[in-house]
């Protein structure tokens, strides 16, 4: 590749346009050039559509993060969403119900999503389940486990007490701190997590010698294997921090809604990877990065925006969004060949 | 096993009635005492086929079917949840004739693959009573169900009433594809017809929390001047409210549709939203109308369930019924 591009040495701009962050690049131009045209009355043009279309994108941003990683490994992880529920559940059961600090409820809520990628990456990389397979378990048994965990109802701020009535307890302070705003109002926190979590997760695979061997794994396993690289642990701290990172969006989940619900997160895995492979990165593994995830999450995110500032109805929405997913990644395809 | 306790209780019955009729005197009274008691230690097992817990306001349904058969010892209820899928729901309904259950009550997931397995529970001599959704035909004892229709119009009617005729309202709208979703929104467009309402913005958020939200921003950003939100479930109205605070913005009222307990009653106590109606589940109702088919009374073939509103002024006394 960088042979062919020195002894040709075509403009580059094109050389730009043909590279996968080039195309996920295009992807998004259309799409802000459909908002720009189909502006709702200027609505497009303020920036709270803006910071609002950022702040939605942000907990399936989180996501995709996550499934960047183990999508990178040739993996899958349909757990996510269900973790994200598990997480939420746990999180309001600890703040609002039990009333815990914010510096106890973060760690033990990161601390089950450890867990739970844990679980998926021992059961796929150590007893060699498919990934699909695996995490589609996991999938289930999390989302049960929230149902458990909850009781079938919302943890909400309504707390049943013993005479069977209701006592109403204040939002705590973690959920307001991670519900708000920055930067004069133009900034939503949780956009902010989601930049932190990129930027980490954009470290740990392009600078840290665990993302050199994510990469060797997705390319080629067994040469990865033969070359020194200890598979096994490798693929588990991706499920890890996969699963990590779902508790992440877990608890940026129940300060947003400020409740815990057991249904919260259905669907949202299929979208994070959408966003995965919407941005350039292989399903197939070995190729790919967190730039491209983020190009993916705000194609998918400012095109959710769009269709609602419209109030586009429910069905020409869904269509629209298949449409754009295939012509995306088909776009992306032609480079393969 | 289950008939020849049954044989075995009837016996003893019997025994006991003859036993008093020679003891005692006055006859017409000790035969009526002896009935009695026969009916209370009678236990009636019921089977409640829900179809999915994993809605909230279903949940609440089981419980007040369970609080309500709690207060008569002589019921059992047997509870099975169809986790959304009809073949499973089908299954329970021919587990529980199976099992020669005394009453049957379902709240079924679908009307037509439901129909024909209810109709053989009737068949098999069980009693049905059919709560919320539905069935074909009339192969059922009762249908206990609310008007979404009617609540909806209800709610237009309080909007109508509240914002003196005029203003601006953004609809958010349940699953569209539901009839539920439709019915709440076509009983709002009768209720305020005739008024200077203007709906600005509507969409569907398909009951869900974080859709309506997401909405919600969408009509904030395009519009400054909003007065009313009507959102056709409680949920909905509540993500609605969180956008507009974070957008910083006042002076909305906030209306929803449901008041659980845990959810739109606790938001109106709270003052988070303005007045919410409620979508009974009928589960006490269930209980009663169970109880009476199973002494031999008759009851009508359709309940309509009426609506309570929740505002500020009433939520303490426990609302305020609307017919």
């Amino acid at each position: 590749m960088s042979e062919a591009s020195t002894t040709k040495a075509p403009n580059p701009l094109l050389r730009f346009v043909s590279s996968p962050a080039g195309r996920a690049f295009l992807a998004l131009l259309l799409v802000g050039l459909v908002g720009t045209i189909f502006n709702a009355d200027g609505a497009f043009f303020k920036i709270g559509t803006h910071r609002d279309a950022l702040r939605q994108a942000s907990v399936y941003g989180i996501l995709a993060c996550g499934c960047t990683l183990v999508i990178i490994t040739a993996g899958i992880d349909l757990a996510v969403g269900s973790v994200l529920a598990l997480v939420a559940v746990c999180c309001s059961k600890m703040a609002i119900h039990w009333g815990w600090s914010g510096w106890l409820v973060v760690p033990a809520c990161l601390l089950v999503g450890c867990a739970t990628g844990g679980l998926a990456g021992v059961v796929t990389a150590r007893l060699r389940v498919q990934p699909f397979i695996a995490t589609l378990a996991l999938m289930v048994l999390a989302r049960g486990a929230a149902k458990y965990a909850s009781g079938g109802m919302k943890v909400s701020t309504a707390v049943k007490n013993a005479s069977g009535g209701y006592d109403y307890v204040d939002v705590p302070t973690l959920f307001r701190l991670v519900d708000t705003r920055i930067l004069g109002g133009h900034l939503s926190v949780v956009t902010v997590i989601f930049l932190v979590c990129l930027g980490l997760a954009w470290l740990a695979l392009a600078r840290h010698s665990w993302g050199r061997h994510l990469y060797a794994i997705g390319g080629n396993e067994e040469a990865a294997r033969l070359s020194g690289v200890s598979v096994v642990w490798a693929k588990i701290l991706a499920y890890v921090a996969s699963g990590l990172l779902a508790a992440v969006a877990g608890i940026c989940q129940a300060a947003q809604e400020q409740q815990g619900d057991p249904e919260a997160g259905v669907g949202y895995e299929l979208i994070a990877i959408a966003m995965v492979v919407i941005g350039g990165t292989s399903l197939m593994g070995g190729r790919g990065g967190m730039g491209l995830t983020l190009l993916g999450v705000l194609t998918i995110g400012y095109l959710d925006k769009i269709l609602s500032i419209n109030a586009v109805p429910e069905a020409g929405r869904l269509m629209l969004t298949g449409i754009i997913i295939v012509t995306a990644v088909l776009t992306q395809q032609r480079k393969r060949t | 096993m289950k008939s020849n306790t049954n044989c075995v209780l009837t016996l003893l019955g019997l025994g006991l009635i003859a036993t008093l009729w020679s003891g005692c005197s006055d006859s017409t009274k000790t035969t009526g005492n002896a009935a009695k008691s026969d009916s209370a230690a009678r236990t009636y097992t019921i089977g409640m086929s829900q179809c999915n817990l994993g809605e909230p306001w279903r949940v609440q349904m089981n419980e007040d079917i369970r609080n309500a058969a709690a207060k008569h010892a002589n019921l059992k209820v047997v509870f099975k949840d169809a986790q959304n899928d009809t073949l499973k729901q089908r299954a329970h309904v021919e587990e529980f004739v199976s099992s020669k259950v005394d009453l049957l009550i379902i709240s079924p997931k679908e009307a037509q693959p439901l129909t024909e397995p209810v109709a053989r529970a009737m068949a098999a001599g069980i009693p049905v009573i059919v709560l919320d959704r539905r069935l074909l035909g009339d192969q059922y004892t009762c249908f206990i169900g609310a008007d979404n229709k009617k609540i909806g119009k209800a709610a237009g009617e309080w909007i109508v009433k509240t914002l003196g005729g005029q203003g601006n309202v953004v609809e958010l709208m349940g699953l569209q594809t539901s009839t539920p979703g439709q019915d709440r929104h076509s009983g709002f467009m009768e209720g305020i017809a005739g008024s200077n309402l203007k709906i600005i913005f509507s969409a569907d958020m398909k009951w869900l929390e974080p859709d309506a939200r997401k909405e919600m921003e969408s009509a904030l950003s395009r519009f400054d001047k909003i007065d009313l939100v009507y959102a056709h479930n409680d949920p909905g109205a509540h993500g609605a409210y969180l956008a507009a605070q974070a957008a910083g913005r006042t002076g909305i009222k906030f209306v929803g549709i449901d008041a659980l307990p845990q959810e739109g009653v606790a938001y109106v106590s709270q003052g988070i939203l303005n007045a919410t109606f409620q979508y009974p589940t009928g589960g006490a109702e269930a209980i009663d109308t169970a109880l009476k088919i199973l002494h031999g009374e008759t009851v009508p073939k359709e309940i309509v369930l009426g609506t309570r509103l929740f505002d500020k002024a009433n939520v303490a006394q426990g609302g305020q019924e609307l017919n």
